[in-house]
This record gives structure tokens, sequence and C-alpha cells, in this order.
């Protein structure tokens, strides 16, 4: 089985070689079959794609340590969910991870358009297949899933413990589908230049794959952020790690080309800015990958440095000059048929939105490389860690958090003095009555009241919205409030579900700036029966547990918990040690409620003495940060939803594109 | 319990046990870095040291690779301004280009197909009315 996935990875680089030639020569020469002949090339490298993934599973899953891969991240007491996630826990399972979900969504697309948009698919075959040629000539020639130890381990490494977590089992899978899905988009995209065909079809084709791609890039660094609060035991969520920053840049871009895509969409505008944009969030994309597996810049979360770095400079640097040519090729055709009446007008908005989200990628970006920028300009290594991107990309994420509230509600082409009175009036005053409000109080954080404000202000607007489309229904239609909201958002999935996602955005703001701003810290060293404070909570300890099993060991504090006298739980911070690895990680002990989140990690302990050191943190309102991830999942899963009128539309552009080809075929008759 | 200035100076430094946090974040209760700069933080502020000498010393001492952010000094300034720099010098670029777009839209795109598009355009520019009512 290890020689058949081995020699399909083999045969797999090969046919999606033959697949990028036949899909582009058939596409010049318009020969029918070559097409056809590539898109079958496509299916067939799925095929052996999926082959030599089960070859690996089959090795993880019966403990085949004669594989250098099984034999460094699994073992034999290794419990069966983290066996399977073995196969994206290190570097060649990871790439292999990364084409399977390629060539999956490449087949998913081609048996989407096989009766459409036979002008873009040949140069979309060839695009994926260009993608999936260079991550197999990496599994192939240079970092082999398959290759053998010279002698057979008689027992496995283990997974690294810190991947022991069940959020794991989610969090790279969600990444790596958004990551791997932002390719469709960019195939598309990559077609639309090379053939001409740059009307809006391609971004109509692509639209829900671009939303899935952000679906599942969202979910995916909010995982990480779930994974790193309940794993690395620091009380926070998010470090700025180079990793963490590679993942969050295409989510920046690509939320900027959710936007401006709308704009294109309505008023045939930012032609040349859109296709800029996908291309780059794609790029951001291999990037991250890059950065990952280089060894460039070190994170907690990177691959062991290997030789794939100058590689992935290799393939970005293509990437970008063929995007870059193509554009400028194409550079007549990208003009807009529109222009801008006023800045005060949802294109401006949109476009300043789009400003900021590219200027946080750039600022998140900057802080990333400078460090290598400075060891190669001032021989000097510095750290650039979160103070920094605290405080650059802060005060851009709270004039992202007004355009968020501004965007969606402010006019099309250019907005009245009674437009801006209608929408703003309200929610300007109530946004400025919370900051005030919060001052009053006595909170001093400046960041965190105007994100309350500004929080307030978004949501201000959102409810104004829901409000006046549900009256409007319930005094035309005659209908109950309730069935006046549901067919509101149900017959306007799109700006609706839109609103939802920024009521989670408003949640996630909230969370973080609250959580951030108001965290309170306790570190103390106790014996047996003795109680301390942490907030509004006092803390007993109560007693040492200690478990055992082949795999790990554990040690647990028993901590008794109460609010105002009241019993409220008992929680038991552990200190694990894996055996394999010989390593101990730290579990947390947390009581998650809307109010705040109450979390113990135990630090030092002595069996002897009965001493053992608590930290513990008091964070307000993080809860709201998970919460409003759900509820970006959740619009974005009600704007993904099919319309009737959504495929009418797409039909629509299909026809006016095929007329115009046959226009174009008449006048060159 | 802490003054801020501690609490300050350990997130303005780096822990060095390559867990990648800032001093004062550092996850590792025993960890063999971050106990002992915190000690030495203790130190240098129980001698009445300000916060940039403070740094400065630890600089000196483990290099600057110990901040947490770049000094706002030679060419770590380019870390700072860049990013407000770059947004700065593209809202200028957007607004110049708005402004002389006005008028030079090309009305309908000189696709290969474009030879068909009078109809379209007409349809477009209705569609457009339509959703200005509607959103406006």
């Amino acid at each position: 089985m290890i020689e058949l996935g081995s020699l399909a990875l083999q045969l797999a680089l090969l046919t999606a070689v033959y697949g990028i030639v036949v899909a582009i020569v058939g596409s010049i020469r318009q020969r029918a079959d070559m097409v056809r002949s590539g898109r079958h090339a496509a299916y067939a490298v799925h095929g052996l794609v999926v082959l030599a993934a089960i070859a690996l599973w089959r090795a993880l899953l019966t403990h085949d340590f004669s594989l250098e891969y099984v034999a460094s991240y699994a073992s034999s007491t290794l419990a069966l969910p983290y066996t399977i996630a073995a196969f994206w826990g290190g570097q060649a399972g990871s790439l292999l991870f990364w084409v399977l979900i390629l060539m999956t969504m490449s087949s998913i697309a081609h048996l989407q358009n096989r009766e459409r948009n036979a002008a873009l698919m040949p140069y979309v075959t060839a695009t994926l297949l260009v993608i999936a040629a260079f991550f197999l000539a990496l599994l192939v020639f240079i970092t082999d899933p398959f290759a053998r130890l010279p002698v057979p381990a008689s027992e496995g490494a283990d997974l690294n413990p810190l991947l022991q977590n069940y959020w794991m089992m989610i969090h790279p899978p969600s990444l790596y589908l958004g990551f791997v899905g932002c390719a469709i988009p960019f195939a598309f995209a990559v077609a639309a230049l090379a053939s001409g065909r740059l009307s809006d079809v391609w971004i109509r084709t692509t639209r829900r794959w671009t939303l899935f791609a952000w679906f599942f890039l969202t979910v995916g660094n909010v995982l990480g952020g779930r994974w790193a609060y309940e794993e690395l035991g620091w009380g926070g969520y998010w470090a700025w790690d180079p990793v963490e920053n590679a993942a969050i840049m295409p989510w920046f871009t690509c939320t900027a080309f959710l936007h401006s895509v709308m704009i294109q969409e309505k008023k045939n505008m930012l032609k040349m800015w859109n296709m800029v944009l996908v291309l780059l969030t794609f790029t951001l994309t291999i990037f991250g990958t890059f950065l990952t597996r280089s060894g460039i810049v070190s994170s907690v979360h990177s691959f062991t440095q290997s030789g794939l770095g100058p590689f992935f400079v290799g393939f970005l640097i293509m990437v970008i000059v063929t995007c870059a040519a193509l554009i400028a090729w194409r550079r007549p055709l990208l003009r807009s048929e529109n222009d801008i009446d006023s800045f005060l007008s949802r294109e401006g908005a949109f476009l300043f939105n789009n400003l900021l989200l590219v200027g946080l990628a750039f600022a998140t970006f900057w802080g990333t490389i400078f460090p290598v920028l400075s060891e190669a300009v001032r021989g000097i290594k510095i750290t650039v860690g979160p103070p920094f991107f605290n405080k650059v990309n802060a005060p851009l994420g709270l004039a992202l958090l007004f355009m968020t509230g501004v965007g969606p509600v402010i006019a099309w082409r250019r907005a009245s003095a009674r437009n801006l009175r209608r929408s703003f009036l309200w929610p300007l005053t109530l946004g400025f009555a919370t900051g005030v409000v919060i001052f009053a109080l006595g909170y001093r954080h400046y960041y965190a009241v105007v994100c309350f404000s500004l929080a307030t202000f978004v949501l201000a607007t959102i409810v104004m919205e829901f409000y006046r489309g549900t009256r409007a229904r319930q005094s035309l239609m005659h209908e109950s409030p309730a069935m006046a909201l549901a067919n509101l958002v149900g017959k306007n999935r799109r700006r609706y579900g839109g609103y939802v996602v920024h009521i989670g955005i408003v949640m996630i703001a909230v969370g973080m700036a609250a959580s951030s701003a108001f965290r309170i810290e306790v570190q103390e060293t106790i014996e047996r029966g003795q109680a301390f404070e942490a907030g509004p909570y006092t803390l007993t300890y109560a007693g040492l547990k200690n478990t055992d099993s082949p795999h790990v060991a554990s040690m647990l504090a028993e901590v008794q918990v109460t609010r105002n006298g009241q019993p409220v739980t008992t929680l038991y911070p552990e200190k694990r040690f894996y055996k394999r690895q010989q390593q101990p990680t730290t579990e947390v002990a947390l009581r998650s409620t809307l109010r705040d989140d109450l979390y113990v990690v135990l630090g030092n302990y002595d069996a002897e003495s009965g001493l053992v050191t608590l930290l513990v943190f008091v964070s307000p309102l993080v809860a709201w940060l998970w919460i409003g991830a759900l509820v970006m999942a959740l619009g974005t899963v009600i704007v993904m939803s099919p319309t009737a009128a959504e495929q009418r539309a797409l039909a629509a552009a299909l026809a006016v594109e095929e007329r115009g080809l046959e226009g174009a075929a008449r006048v060159v008759r | 319990m802490k003054g801020p200035t501690q609490t300050e100076i350990e997130e303005s430094l780096t822990c060095q046990c390559g867990c990648g946090l800032t001093v004062h974040s550092c996850n590792h209760l025993q960890c063999p870095s971050a106990i002992p700069l915190k000690a030495e933080i203790a130190e240098h502020l129980a001698a009445g040291q300000a916060r940039p000498e403070i740094l400065a010393g630890f600089a000196s001492t483990y290099g600057e690779k110990i901040l947490s952010a770049p000094t706002t000094t030679g060419f770590n300034v380019v870390a700072w301004v860049m990013p407000f720099l770059a947004v700065f010098v593209a809202t200028i670029l957007v607004v110049a280009f708005v402004v002389r777009w006005r008028g030079h839209a090309v009305p309908a795109a000189a696709t290969p197909q474009g030879e068909d598009d009078g109809p379209t355009a007409a349809r477009r520019a209705r569609l457009q009315a339509e959703l200005d009512r509607f959103d406006g």
C-alpha cells in the first residue's frame, strides 16, 4: 500500500503536468477533445491523490513505524482521533492534505461547470493543476510522506502534545479549507484574464466559493484562537505570532474582496481592484504556507525548519509575475463602466472599507517581515511582538468598525442630507451616549471606550435596518412581526445575512476590547485549605489528585470557587506529562459565562510541601468573542444559501456573455 | 501587588524561552527566562530607574531582540511609520483617482463581446435607477 501511495503521487504529478499542457493548448486551438482531456486529467489527479491519502492514513492507523512520517508523528498509544489528525500534524502530511483538499474542490468546480463557462474552464483547469503540480513536486522530490526509515522504529515519537487537543482536530482542516478555497476564485480570475472574459460572470460563478473560503478562514482563525486560549495557558487567544498573522492576512483581503465585488456587480466598477484583491488573497495564502514552513521567522506554530523555503519563494514569484503580466495585458478591459458621484455614498464607503482592510493586511505583513528586513539592513535581529501590532492595528480596526456601520446603510451614488440624518442620527447619538456613560462609570481605557461606542453605533444601524424592513413588510404584506422578519431575511439573504455577520463582528469587537482592557490577573502560591480572591471570585485550594495511563500522566488541583459566599463550581486545572515525547503541558480549567471567564492554570506543585502555584485570569465578556464567531458563521450560511434571484442573475450574465460572443463571432465573419 | 510600571515593562520585553510571548504573558510558570527577567525588572524599579532607562539596559545586555516592539529611533522608525504612511498615501491616491475618474468612465467595457453592449447598458441604467430608488 505504501508503494502504491508513493506511485500515486508520482503519477499524479505527471498527470497534472499533462493536464496543464492539454488544457491550455486545447483552449488556444479550440480543440474540445483536448480541453475534455485536461478536465479528465484533473479528475485523475484527484483520484490519485485520494489513493495516496488513503495509503498514508492506513499507515498511521496500522502504526506502520517503518515509515518515517508515522514514526515521527504517531505512536501506538495515541488516541484514534489524534492518529487521524496526525495526517496533517507534520510537514509532508499537511502538504498532501493541502493537495487532497485542492483536488476535491477542483473536481466539484469542474462538475459544477460541465455545461457552462466553456471559455473559462480550460484555464481554470490549468491554473488548479499548476498549483497541484507545485505541491505534488514538493511531495515527490523534497518531502516524501512515504519515505521509509533505514531500520523500522519499534515505537513512534508521538504527536506533539500541544496538538493533542480537540480544537486541533478541526482548526487546521478549517484553515486549510479556507486557504485552499481561495484557489478556486483565483483560478477563475486567472481564467478570466487569460481568456479576456472579464464581465462579472466569473465573479458570480465564484461568489459562493469565495464565501466558502471566507467562512472557513473565519472559522479557522477563531478556532486557532480558541485552541491557544485553552491550550497555551496564558489567558489570551491571539499573540500576533507570525503564523497567526499568516492566517489573518488573507482573511483581511478576502473580506475586502467580498465587499468590493458588490460594487462590480451593481455598478460595473473596480474590476481591476477586484482582480488585484483576489490574486493578492491567494498569494497571501501561499505566503502563509511559506512562512510556516521556511523557518524564515520563528514561531511556536511553525513546522521544523526545512528546505522548502526557496521553492515557495520561487512559486510566489511565478504567481506574482504571471498575475501582474496578465493584469497589465488586460488593463484596457478592466476599465470601469461607471464612476463615483460622491465620497458620501456606498461606493465611497466600500472604497474606504477596502482601504482599511488592505491597510490592516499590509500592517500585519509589514510587522511580520520587519525582523527579516531589519536583519538584512542593519544586521540586527529585532522582535516585532504584540505591542507593535496592537498599537498599529487598533486604530485601523476601530476605523473599520465605524465603516461597518456606515457602509451597508449609506445610499448608493450620493447620500443626501436626509439619508444621512435618517440613517445615522440615532445610531451616532446612541454610540456617543454609550461612550459618555462608560467614561462616567470610571473606565479609562480609551480604546475600549471608543470600541464600545462604535459597537453601539453599528448595532443601532443594523437594528434600525431590521426594524424598518420588518415594519415595511408588516404594512405592505399584512404579516405578523415574526413572519415579516423571517420573510425579510429569507427574501434578501445576501443583505440581511451580511447584517448578521456584522452583528457577529460587533460581538467579537466587544469581547476582544473588554477581555483585553479589563482582565484581572492573580498569581498565588498557597497550601491546601487556603483561599484567595480573584476579582469577584474566591478560590480555595482543596488538594491534588493524580491519574495515570500508558500515554499520559496527570496531576490535577481541586479548586473550589465561590462568588459572594455562594458556591459556584469546582475546577480542576491540570498538568499533564506525555510519556512518549517526555513533555509537560498545561491544561486550563475554565468556567465560562456570558459575564466573564474564570480561567485557572496550575503552575508549580510540590507534592511534599503541598504548595501549589495557581495563576488565575478573570476575563470579562470573552464568551462573546466565541458567540460572535458563531453568529458570523450563521450569517455566512444565510448569505451563501442560494436564491432564485441569484440563479437568474448568473443565468442572465452567462446569456449576455454568450450573446456577446455570438455578436463578436458575427463581426469576425 | 505589582505596580503598573512593572507590568508595562514586562509587556515591553520578549521572553527568551521561545514561547514567542512577552515576559508578562509567558505561559511557563517555571520559565527559566521570564522569572529571572521579572526579578531583574523589580530590582531596577526598586533602584528608582525609569522605564526608558530600564529598557535601554535590557537591550544593551540581551540585544535589541529582547524588546517586544521596535524602538522609535533610527531605521526602526520605518516599522512604525510605514503602515500609517501606506494607508495615508493610499487614501490620497484613492481620492485623486476618484476625482480624476469622474466623467472619464468607459461607457461600456471594450470586451471582445462589447459590440452588443447597447441594450445591456440601457438595461443596466434602468436597473441602477431602480436599485437607487430601492436603497435610497
